[in-house]
């Protein structure tokens, strides 16, 4: 059910151009059943609940404990059920939003390609299938940001994007292998976190584990990227970039909690995060385009998740984790809808929007008054626990909090000032987008007011946050909309107050916001790493590839001969075997044979001699090869080399004579002392290893040889049936290395000259 | 006996690679063809050169070790494609070039040759530039 569940949309992604074909944007009915399976998550909720949560698992690779394990435990299974809502409502969204000239095929497809990559990430109980579908979200977004590819800020945001969380990737991809290391099993749910805890590589673990829940939700100084992925499609923004994936990172968070909290890491993520809440809210405000602030909104938010989760309060994280999910995707559908509309996004051009567009104006009014935390909606819920929680945890935090909170409140209400005062719109015949736009914000606009209106009602709100209470160990309390006079209440009083007079004057404060705005920037720094990456690659790669023949190869053989000159002698005065047995009289024959033929070629004058050297060497070789008792290799040896000299000799006619390219002495002596550097280090090496340093394998061939290959000659065995792969591919590289000479040959040997080059 | 092959072996590996280094095209070749000598060699003994039977199970045991023979085998009949593809190569080159010094065969040819296999032809350079121009095509 569950493989079935996460696999359905990568399958439909595969067919989605064959539906975007005859239907164009509207294939995003038909497609959006490929979260059907999703939906129907619904029914393992009394399992979740009951802690014994379904579980399903198809072995991947057994052979390393690899296996696609899935586990819908309570968290996970909300987060499954919100990506699926979510899902569907942006697919029905993007059918009414795309217009016909658009890659409709491709959308869909990335789009269900990150659903199916989601749904994997969040149910996924194997870290290492978890790591995949972490990856593969990460580059669904590189490719769903770089969507509109012909523009480079398109292309600039999805490569940024791509490489801060990839590297986030890497990061998890190590800390998935130390955890499992450390806590003996790959499974999460198996996992055993006090073993992780007191292993010896607690602290690099845990680093790595946040480093990727930091970059993937954009923390400061990782935010940097989710602003410029706002390139992307708006139904796209509302998805990935505010709903589902940048929670991806908060999800480890939660999941991991058990292996830092109450710990100093708990602090650390616990400023981190207000930090980055106060910092998102901050830039949020001075935006005048509104998808941008919605951008550093979504920062802002990640950066109170992060907060939450990380200081230990899973239980008001996870009713702002469904509460901002909802809320957040609607106004960016709004946004779509205003873009799409009037043409525009920015605050400046836009006002007074709300006498065109009502039923727009209808949907954006309770979702942005839940964004500022005003009652009776779902957000004012949610901030109340917020407030408690960093009430419990201190003078500072509530402080930073209620700062952060104070612009969050103003920039909801600028957020909604394109609806109020005289109209202003620079196109001129405006009116509501088609119903299918409308609808899917509208929907989540209801899920947001009943969040806040009945939270306590026994099939909305309390249920919905308590089923993720056994999975992350928390106790579930009932929410209230009415706590009483509590002092986060009075918080929040002050935060309004605040709030309303922020707004007033904010365009001194967004002046004086510009005016105090740096130069730089973490994006300055972002852009100087990359060009230096790419100075310092361009560097090595001029003064490796492009030095002249000669000097390439030096490079290449320099540290050979430099390992051969530092542990050539060492090796010598450890490996020497003692006791010589001096070498049987025809070793000693064929050997000084292969030197003389070593000297020969040295000193050739001619190319025929030369060539008599060679085969004098390869001869001798032969004769080395039935005395070290290889027949076959003899054999072969002995055709290939009578082959290469008729070859050698046929081509002579068309090679110049034997050219001594005249040389410095002091090159030629390098030179020398390099090759036989060189030699020393093949000749350490061989005598360290024969001392034998692991089991040999001789055994398992000699003795199937006869059973299983059918054939006494064990050689021969091997090659054409054990190492068959091997050979064939043998066979390949001759039958291209054939083609190549026989196309070489073809070519007609008219000299390059003057107008004659174009076809050579 | 001990000491005799590895020797051997290194002195086929040094003397091929001083050859490479004189940058003549044959001497570049039968450098190659010595380096893969001395690598087969290499091979054989680390597998341990004991001089006991054959790898051929109608004769009597012990034998040698058969995996380092047959994965040899291999390399002696690659490395003759290697040689065949090289020496056409040399002979191509030389009849469009003129030359059988590996580095003037890049840098010595007229300029339309030049012009093929740089963009740029005053800077002949691995840089983003010349990686969009149109490849180098005939007898290279």
């Amino acid at each position: 059910m569950l493989v079935f569940t996460v696999f359905t949309p990568f399958v439909v992604a595969l067919f989605a151009p064959l539906l975007t074909r005859p239907l164009g944007a509207r294939a995003g009915w038909p497609l959006a059943l490929a979260f059907a399976p999703s939906l129907a998550l619904v029914a393992l909720i009394p399992a979740a609940r009951s802690g014994m949560p379904a579980t399903n698992s198809v072995a991947w690779v057994p052979g390393i404990d690899l296996s696609l394990a899935f586990r819908a435990d309570g968290f996970s299974l909300l987060f499954a059920l919100l990506v699926a809502v979510i899902g569907v409502l942006v697919m029905i969204y993007a059918s009414a939003y795309l217009g016909p000239g658009e890659r409709h095929g491709r959308f869909y497809s990335y789009l269900l390609l990150f659903g199916g990559a989601m749904l994997g990430f969040v149910l996924s109980d194997n870290l290492i299938a978890m790591f995949a579908f972490w990856e593969l979200t990460s580059i669904a977004s590189f490719l769903l940001i770089g969507f509109w590819d012909e523009r480079r800020a398109a292309q600039d945001g999805a490569m940024k994007a791509l490489l801060i969380t990839a590297a986030g990737g890497l990061a998890l991809l190590a800390a998935v292998i130390l955890l499992s290391l450390a806590g003996g099993s790959v499974n999460l749910s198996q996992l055993d976190f006090a073993a992780v805890r007191e292993g010896p590589l607690f602290v690099p673990t845990l680093a790595l584990l946040l480093l990727a829940a930091l970059t993937k939700s954009a923390q400061v100084p990782f935010h940097l990227w989710l602003p410029t992925a706002m390139e992307a499609p708006t139904p796209i923004s509302a998805f990935l970039h505010s709903a589902t994936m940048v929670k991806a990172g908060i999800v480890l968070l939660a999941k991991f909690a058990p292996l830092f909290v109450l710990s100093a890491w708990s602090d650390g993520l616990l400023y981190l995060g207000l930090l980055t809440m106060f910092w998102g809210a901050y830039s949020a405000f001075k935006q005048d385009d509104l998808k941008a602030l919605l951008a550093y909104s979504t920062v802002s938010q990640l950066g109170i998740l992060t907060a939450l989760y990380g200081a230990g309060y899973p239980f008001a994280a996870t009713a702002h984790l469904v509460n901002h999910a909802a809320f957040k995707a609607a106004l960016f559908l709004v946004v779509g809808i205003i873009d799409h509309e009037t043409g525009s996004r920015s605050v400046r051009e836009l006002s007074g929007l709300g006498r065109k567009l009502p039923l727009t104006f209808a949907v954006t009014v309770p979702a942005a008054l839940s964004m500022a935390g005003l009652p009776p909606f779902g957000g004012f819920i949610s901030k109340e626990l917020f407030y408690e929680a960093m009430l419990r945890a201190g003078t500072l935090p509530i402080v930073i909090a209620v700062v952060g909170s104070v612009m969050t409140f103003a920039y909801s209400l600028k957020f909604l000032g394109v609806f109020i005062g005289p109209y202003r719109c620079l196109r001129p015949h405006v009116h509501e987008a088609p119903v299918w736009m409308l609808l899917p914000p509208a929907l989540l606009t209801v899920l947001v007011t009943l969040f806040g209106t009945v939270p306590w009602d026994a099939t909305l709100a309390t249920p919905m946050v308590a089923l993720a209470a056994p999975a992350l160990g928390f106790d579930a309390e009932a929410l209230y909309l009415w706590h009483g006079l509590t002092p986060a209440l009075m918080w929040s009083f002050v935060t309004w107050g605040v709030g309303v007079l922020l707004y007033a004057m904010r365009e001194p404060f967004v002046n004086m916001q510009r005016a105090l705005t740096p130069v730089w920037n973490a994006n300055s720094l972002y852009y100087a790493a990359v060009a230096g990456m790419e100075r310092l690659a361009r560097l090595v790669t001029l003064n490796t590839q492009n030095a002249p023949f000669a000097a390439q190869l030096r490079i290449l053989w320099g540290p050979v001969a430099l390992a051969g000159i530092v542990f050539g002698f060492q090796a010598l005065g450890a490996y020497l075997p003692t006791g010589l047995t001096p070498p049987p009289l025809e070793f000693l024959a064929a050997a000084l044979l292969v030197l003389a033929g070593c000297y020969g070629v040295l000193v050739a004058k001619t190319r025929l001699s030369a060539l008599i050297f060679t085969g004098l060497a390869g001869l001798s070789l032969v004769a080395l090869f039935v005395m070290l008792r290889a027949p076959d290799l003899a054999l072969t040896q002995l055709l290939i080399e009578t082959v290469t000299v008729i070859l050698f000799l046929s081509v002579f006619r068309y090679l110049p004579p034997l050219t001594r390219y005249r040389r410095e002495a002091r090159t030629v002596l390098l030179d020398a002392l390099l090759a036989g550097s060189v030699g020393l280090a093949v000749f350490s090496a061989l005598l360290a290893v024969q001392t034998p340093v692991a089991a040999r394998i001789q055994d398992f061939f000699l003795e199937r040889s006869k059973t299983e290959g059918g054939g006494y000659n064990v050689v021969n065995v091997i090659l054409v049936d054990f190492r068959g792969y091997d050979t064939l591919g043998e066979i390949t590289v001759l039958a291209i290395v054939g083609m190549s000479v026989y196309a070489l040959l073809k070519i007609k040997t008219t000299p390059v000259k003057g107008e004659e080059h174009g076809d050579g | 006996m001990e000491v005799l092959l590895p020797l051997l072996a290194a002195v086929l590996v040094a003397t091929g690679v001083f050859l490479v280094l004189t940058r003549a095209m044959i001497r570049l070749i039968i450098g190659l063809s010595l380096i893969a000598y001395g690598a087969n060699l290499s091979i054989l003994l680390a597998g341990g050169a004991a001089l006991r039977t054959p790898p051929l199970l109608n004769l009597d045991g012990p034998y040698v070790d058969p995996l380092p023979q047959a994965l040899i085998l291999t390399a002696i009949v690659i490395g003759f494609g290697t040689t065949s593809l090289l020496l056409v190569l040399a002979v191509r080159a030389f009849g469009a070039t003129g030359t059988d010094h590996v580095q003037e065969l890049l840098e010595k040819p007229d300029p339309v040759l030049r012009q093929r296999i740089y963009a740029d032809p005053e800077r002949p350079s691995v840089s983003p530039e010349t990686q969009d121009a149109p490849r180098a095509q005939g007898p290279l």
